[in-house]
């Protein structure tokens, strides 16, 4: 199995997931169920964060068949840069998604201004993606459109002039300065996100026993701020230079490790289990589970990143 | 000076660290002291955004177990870190960036501790609302530990060696 077969695996997930997504929130919003507000809610996130590996390994996948005969380089890239706008447009919708969960937990209500972002937000994602999914499908079915015509009848939805591969790639790269700042960051990033984990998750595993989850619950937006910066320059540098990452093993654990800690993520926000753990109270042996995977998780994609250059070959 | 450093890197420690291509060599000291990085640091900076008033609802006084946290990261990073002097003592040693990270970690520790002798020696921490002065000390604490991170990922591209220069300046 290569990244081409991971690509093929998850290349439907985005658009599907999203449609589906969609689809409940707005019958949850008529019908006024919150039990399925939270889901969909749920599911709009977690689809996001798979777009993730679909982008990533659609990179990979293009390194692999680039070269092939019958394959154009041309459709290659109009796809590469249809996804891209897509995929920011996910990632956002994602964060205010996430947002709209902690915000019903918060307050027990979801604010009106988050509803309508996140549906105007989800449905332009929707169409973004749709658009770059069908390009992808091109590369290997030119039975239903010629590559030609796929690339010269192309009209990006929106403007993806200054969003694209090549001027990410100039910007990261090629102005000085750049490639450390966003180092620095990253490290910063890193340290804002593990100091939230390590309380909330230390707690349910039994430290700090007099805290109530309820109230550590407010300082999940900060972590998540840590790792949204962490993934917009994480995503920088993999465009800057991705061959370093396409074949780098510790990367692709990487990646899995973030995956998987988007569902402990989705439970701490939401479940009612640990949101009842009071002060003084032993917290459910599912949520101590949850609470030291998320630790082993998070180390994990430390020592990953850690080891990038040195069990893998970015530098 | 760079006598003694050069005989530090000569060590058995710093030449092993040098030329050992196994991955648990300088690698993994490496990652650990990404880790211990992130144990200190993210414990103390949950802990000052409490202070400086993020949810304030969170009572101070059981945060006292947070210094555990760092202090388990601060052995952790002064161990690893020590390992890494030795193994370019004569470069990291005479590099001005390196001496900006170990001023700032040793003004971060102090106000460290200065935090926990303001805010947990005092009875009445929850009692009323934090004084401006630990504020202060929370906001100092944030900045110190900004520039040592900033000062210990800039060593990559401006210590001596610049083994990464060619990143920074692409022309």
């Amino acid at each position: 199995m290569n990244l081409a077969h991971v690509h093929l695996l998850l290349n439907h997930v985005p658009t599907v997931g999203f449609g589906i997504g969609v689809c409940l929130f707005l019958v949850s919003l008529i019908q006024k169920d919150d039990k399925q507000q939270q889901v969909s809610l749920g599911i709009l996130f977690f689809v996001a964060l798979l777009s993730i590996p679909v982008y990533l390994t659609g990179v990979g996948a293009a390194e692999i068949i680039l070269d092939r005969p019958g394959v154009s380089a041309a459709v290659i890239h109009t796809h590469e840069d249809a996804a891209l706008s897509a995929f920011v447009a996910m990632a956002l919708t994602g964060a205010v998604a996430w947002l709209a969960l902690w915000q019903f937990r918060r307050f027990s209500r979801l604010p009106r201004g988050t509803v309508v972002s996140v549906l105007v937000l989800a449905v332009v994602s929707f169409a973004l993606m749709a658009q770059a999914a069908n390009i992808g499908g091109v590369i290997r079915h030119p039975e239903v459109v010629s590559l030609e015509e796929t690339v010269t009848t192309y009209e990006p939805l929106v403007d993806t002039a200054w969003l694209n591969a090549a001027s990410v790639r100039l910007f990261v790269v090629d102005t000085d300065w750049v490639w450390p700042a966003f180092e620095v960051a990253h490290f910063l990033g890193l340290s804002l996100s593990f100091g939230v984990v390590l309380l909330l998750n230390l707690r349910l595993l039994g430290m700090m026993k007099s805290l109530a989850f309820a109230n550590l619950h407010r300082t999940l937006p900060w972590g998540m701020l840590g790792f949204g910066v962490n993934l917009v320059t994480g995503m920088m540098f993999f465009i800057g230079v991705p061959e370093q990452y396409t074949t780098n093993a510790p990367f692709q654990w990487k990646i899995l490790f973030l995956v998987l800690l988007g569902i402990n993520l989705i439970y701490l926000t939401s479940l009612d289990e640990t949101w009842a753990v009071g002060s003084g109270e032993d917290a459910p042996f599912t949520a101590k589970v949850v609470a030291a995977s998320t630790i082993f998780l998070w180390v994990g994609v430390v020592f990953c990143g850690g080891m990038l250059p040195f069990l893998g070959n970015a530098y | 000076m760079i006598d003694l450093l050069a005989r530090v890197e000569a060590t058995g420690l710093g030449t092993w660290l040098r030329l050992s291509p196994a991955i648990w060599a300088f690698p993994m000291v490496l990652t650990l002291h990404t880790i211990g990085l992130g144990l200190i640091v993210g414990a103390s900076v949950v802990l000052n955004l409490r202070i400086l008033g993020v949810a304030s609802l969170i009572p101070l006084k059981p945060l006292e177990k947070l210094f555990s946290i760092m202090w388990l990261g601060f052995a952790l990073n002064a161990v690893t870190g020590l390992l890494l002097f030795t193994k370019d003592a004569t470069t990291v040693g005479v590099s001005g960036v390196f001496w900006v990270k170990m001023s700032s970690i040793a003004l971060a520790i102090w106000v460290l501790t200065r935090i926990k002798t303001a805010v947990f020696e005092d009875p009445l921490v929850d009692e009323r609302p934090v004084p401006n002065s630990v504020r202060a000390l929370a906001l100092v604490s944030i900045l110190l530990w900004t520039i040592a991170i900033t000062a210990g990922r800039l060593m990559a591209y401006l210590g001596p060696t610049q083994p990464e220069a060619g990143i920074l300046f692409s022309s």
